[in-house]
C-alpha cells in the first residue's frame, strides 16, 4: 500500500471524491429498499435487464449523434470539446437512459401470459438484446468506449454534478413514494390475488414499483455503471432477509447495507486501489456472505442451548 | 334463465351443453342475493370452457364449488370475483358488496417473512387506497379477528412457520377483518389433518352464523363439499357439466350419478 493511497489521502482529496461517494450512498440506499421487493417477487434478474437496457441507451446517446451528423461530431472531436458532441439535450445520455430503462419496464408491466410467455423470459430477452446492443453500439464509437466501459462496468472514478443532483433527487422522491405505499406494495407482492378482490389498485402499484425501479436503476447505472447497480438492488435485500424476519427491519436493514456498500465500497476501492464498481459489489456480497453465516451461528448456538 | 332442477333434462351429460340449475331458495328473493349470475359463461380467449351458469348466492348461504382437478372451478372463481371477464352473460354483485378472497396456502410465497399480525392487517386496507399506516380500528379489529379463529397468541409468529392449521385459520382471520359480506375460500382444508379440517369448517360455519357472511368454498373433494354445503355447483369441464342446486338435488340428478357413481350419489346427506 503506497502513502498516496492511504485514507488520510481519501480525506485530503474528498471535495474530488464527495460526489461519487454521495452518489454511491444514495443510490446504495435507494436501491437497497427497492430490493426488497424485487427480490421478495423474485425478479432479481429484473433490475441487472433494466440496468443493461440503460447502458445501451447511454450507448445510443454517443452512436446516434455520429450517425446523424457525423461532420459535427468529428470537428466536436477535434476541438477537444468535452462536451456531448451534439450539444442539444436530446442526446444528453441521461436522457437516453432513462427511456431505455422505461421501455425495458413496460416489458414487465405487460402482462406475458397473453403472449403465452413467462415474465423470467421477458427478462432474459431484455437482458439478452441490450446487453448485445451496447456491446455492438461501443464496437461502433471509439471516442466515448471508455466512457461505455465506465457505465457497463462502474469504473467511474468521479461522478458529474449533475448525475448527484439527478440521484438525489429521485432518491427523496421516490423514497417517499415508497413509504406511502409501503403496506400496499406488500401485499400486492404477497397476495396480488387477494389484493385484487380487495380492491386495492393493483395495477397502480406495480406500475409504480417498475417505475421507480427502472428510474432508479437508470439514474443510478449513469452514475454509478450496471454492475454496482444490479448489486445495489439484490444484494443488501439478500443480507436483510437472512438477518431478520421483521418486514419493516427488513427494509430498513437493506437501505443501511446499500447506503454503506456505496460509500464504504468506493473508500476500500480507493485504498486498495481497486475498481470502483466491483469493490462496492464485492462489499454488498460480503454483506450477505457475513448475514448468512451470523444467521447460521445463532441457530448453532440456539440448539446448543436447546 | 332459470331453471329448477326437476325440470332440467335428465340427459344432461348426454346432451351437452348442460343445464345450469338455479334453486334460488325463497329467501334469497325476500332477502336480496349477494351475487346473482345470469346465463355466466366462463373461460378464455372469449371461448367459454363451460355451460352457462345461473345462480345466486344470498346472504348466511354456504355453497361449494365441487369438480375434478381441471373442472374449471379457478375459473369459474375468478370470474366471480372479477378478476376476468365473463364470455358472455351477466355477474351482478349486490351494491357496495365487499367480497374477501381466502387463498390456498400453497399460493402464498413463504419467501416473504410476514407476521400473522401483519396478514390480518391486511384485510384492513381500504379498497381503492394505497396509503398509510394502520389506524388503532384496524389494529383493534385485527386482534378482534385473531381471537375469533383463537389464534391472538399467534399475532408475533411469522406466517410461514405455522402447522397447516394454524395458518388456516390465520388466513380465515384476514378475511373476517375485512368486514367482507362474501368469503371465497380456495380449497380450505386441503393438506389439513382430521382435526384441524374439523376446526376450519368449524371456524366457516361461525363465519355465517356471527356475520352473516355466505361463504363459496372452492373444492375438489365431492363428496366433502356436497356434506357441508348448503348449496353446491358441480362443474366438470370434461363432460360439459354445470350444476348448481342442493346437496340432495345434485345426488338425485342423474347427471351426476354418471359422473361419480350410485354409490356417492345415493349417499345421505349429513345434516
Amino acid at each position: 500500500m503506497t502513502d498516496s493511497t492511504s485514507w488520510h489521502e481519501l480525506f485530503a482529496n474528498l471535495p474530488i471524491f464527495k460526489d461519487a461517494i454521495i452518489t454511491g450512498g444514495l443510490a446504495g440506499a435507494l436501491l437497497g429498499f427497492i430490493g426488497v421487493h424485487v427480490v421478495l417477487r423474485r425478479m432479481v434478474f429484473a433490475s441487472s435487464a433494466i440496468a443493461q437496457a440503460a447502458a445501451l441507451g447511454v450507448a445510443l446517446s454517443f452512436w446516434v449523434p455520429i450517425v446523424v451528423d457525423p461532420i459535427r461530431h468529428a470537428a466536436g472531436h477535434q476541438a477537444g470539446s468535452d462536451v456531448h458532441l451534439v450539444s442539444s439535450l436530446l442526446f444528453e445520455p441521461v436522457l437516453w437512459a432513462i427511456g431505455a430503462s422505461l421501455l425495458a419496464t413496460l416489458v414487465f408491466i405487460a402482462n406475458p401470459v397473453r403472449l403465452h410467455l413467462t415474465r423470467e423470459s421477458l427478462l432474459g430477452f431484455v437482458f439478452l438484446v441490450s446487453g448485445a446492443g451496447a456491446v455492438i453500439v461501443g464496437d461502433r464509437i471509439t471516442q466515448e468506449a471508455h466512457d461505455l466501459s465506465a457505465i457497463l462496468f462502474g469504473s467511474a472514478v468521479v461522478v458529474q454534478p449533475a448525475d448527484l443532483m439527478l440521484v438525489s433527487a429521485a432518491t427523496v422522491v421516490l423514497l417517499f413514494g415508497h413509504l406511502l405505499c409501503w403496506r400496499a406494495l406488500i401485499f400486492v407482492g404477497y397476495d396480488p390475488t387477494g389484493a385484487r378482490v380487495q380492491e386495492l389498485p393493483v395495477r397502480r402499484l406495480n406500475a409504480f414499483l417498475f417505475l421507480s425501479i427502472g428510474i432508479a436503476v437508470a439514474l443510478a447505472t449513469r452514475a454509478l455503471g450496471a454492475l454496482p447497480v444490479f448489486a445495489f438492488s439484490v444484494l443488501p435485500a439478500m443480507a436483510a432477509l437472512a438477518i431478520t424476519s421483521r418486514m419493516s427491519v427488513v427494509f430498513a436493514l437493506a437501505t443501511l447495507f446499500g447506503a454503506l456498500s456505496g460509500v464504504a465500497g468506493y473508500a476500500i476501492s480507493f485504498r486498495g486501489e481497486l475498481p470502483v464498481g466491483a469493490t462496492q459489489t464485492a462489499l454488498a456480497a460480503a454483506f450477505v456472505g457475513a448475514a448468512i453465516l451470523g444467521r447460521f451461528l445463532v441457530r448453532m448456538l440456539r440448539r446448543r442451548e436447546g | 334463465m332459470a331453471h329448477a332442477i326437476d325440470n332440467a333434462p335428465a340427459h344432461a351429460i348426454d346432451n351437452a351443453p348442460a343445464h345450469a340449475i338455479d334453486n334460488a331458495p325463497a329467501h334469497a328473493i325476500d332477502n336480496a342475493p349477494l351475487l346473482r349470475f345470469e346465463d355466466l359463461r366462463v373461460g378464455y380467449d372469449r371461448r367459454s370452457i363451460l355451460p352457462p351458469i345461473t345462480a345466486a348466492i344470498a346472504p348466511g348461504e354456504l355453497w361449494a364449488v365441487i369438480g375434478p382437478n381441471g373442472a374449471g372451478k379457478s375459473t369459474f372463481v375468478r370470474t366471480l370475483l372479477g378478476l376476468q371477464p365473463p364470455v358472455a352473460g351477466r355477474v351482478e354483485r349486490a351494491p357496495g358488496l365487499r367480497m374477501s378472497y381466502v387463498p390456498q396456502q400453497s399460493a402464498l410465497d413463504t419467501i416473504f417473512p410476514i407476521s400473522v399480525n401483519e396478514f390480518v392487517l391486511m384485510g384492513r386496507q381500504k379498497p381503492g387506497r394505497f396509503r398509510g399506516l394502520p389506524s388503532r380500528v384496524d389494529r383493534d379489529a385485527a386482534r378482534a379477528a385473531l381471537e375469533e379463529v383463537d389464534a391472538a397468541d399467534l399475532a408475533r409468529r411469522q406466517l410461514r412457520d405455522l402447522s397447516g392449521g394454524q395458518r388456516q385459520r390465520v388466513l380465515i382471520a384476514r378475511a373476517i377483518a375485512s368486514r367482507a359480506a362474501l368469503f371465497v375460500l380456495d380449497e380450505p382444508t386441503s393438506a389439513l389433518d382430521i382435526s384441524a379440517e374439523q376446526q376450519v369448517m368449524e371456524l366457516i360455519g361461525a363465519l355465517r352464523a356471527r356475520h352473516d357472511a355466505a361463504v363459496v368454498m372452492v373444492t375438489h373433494l365431492v363428496e366433502d363439499g356436497l356434506e357441508r354445503a348448503d348449496r353446491a355447483l358441480l362443474l366438470d369441464r370434461d363432460h360439459e357439466v354445470a350444476l348448481a342446486a342442493t346437496a340432495s338435488e345434485l345426488r338425485a340428478h342423474p347427471a351426476f350419478a354418471h359422473l361419480y357413481g350410485r354409490a356417492l350419489a345415493r349417499a345421505e346427506v349429513t345434516p
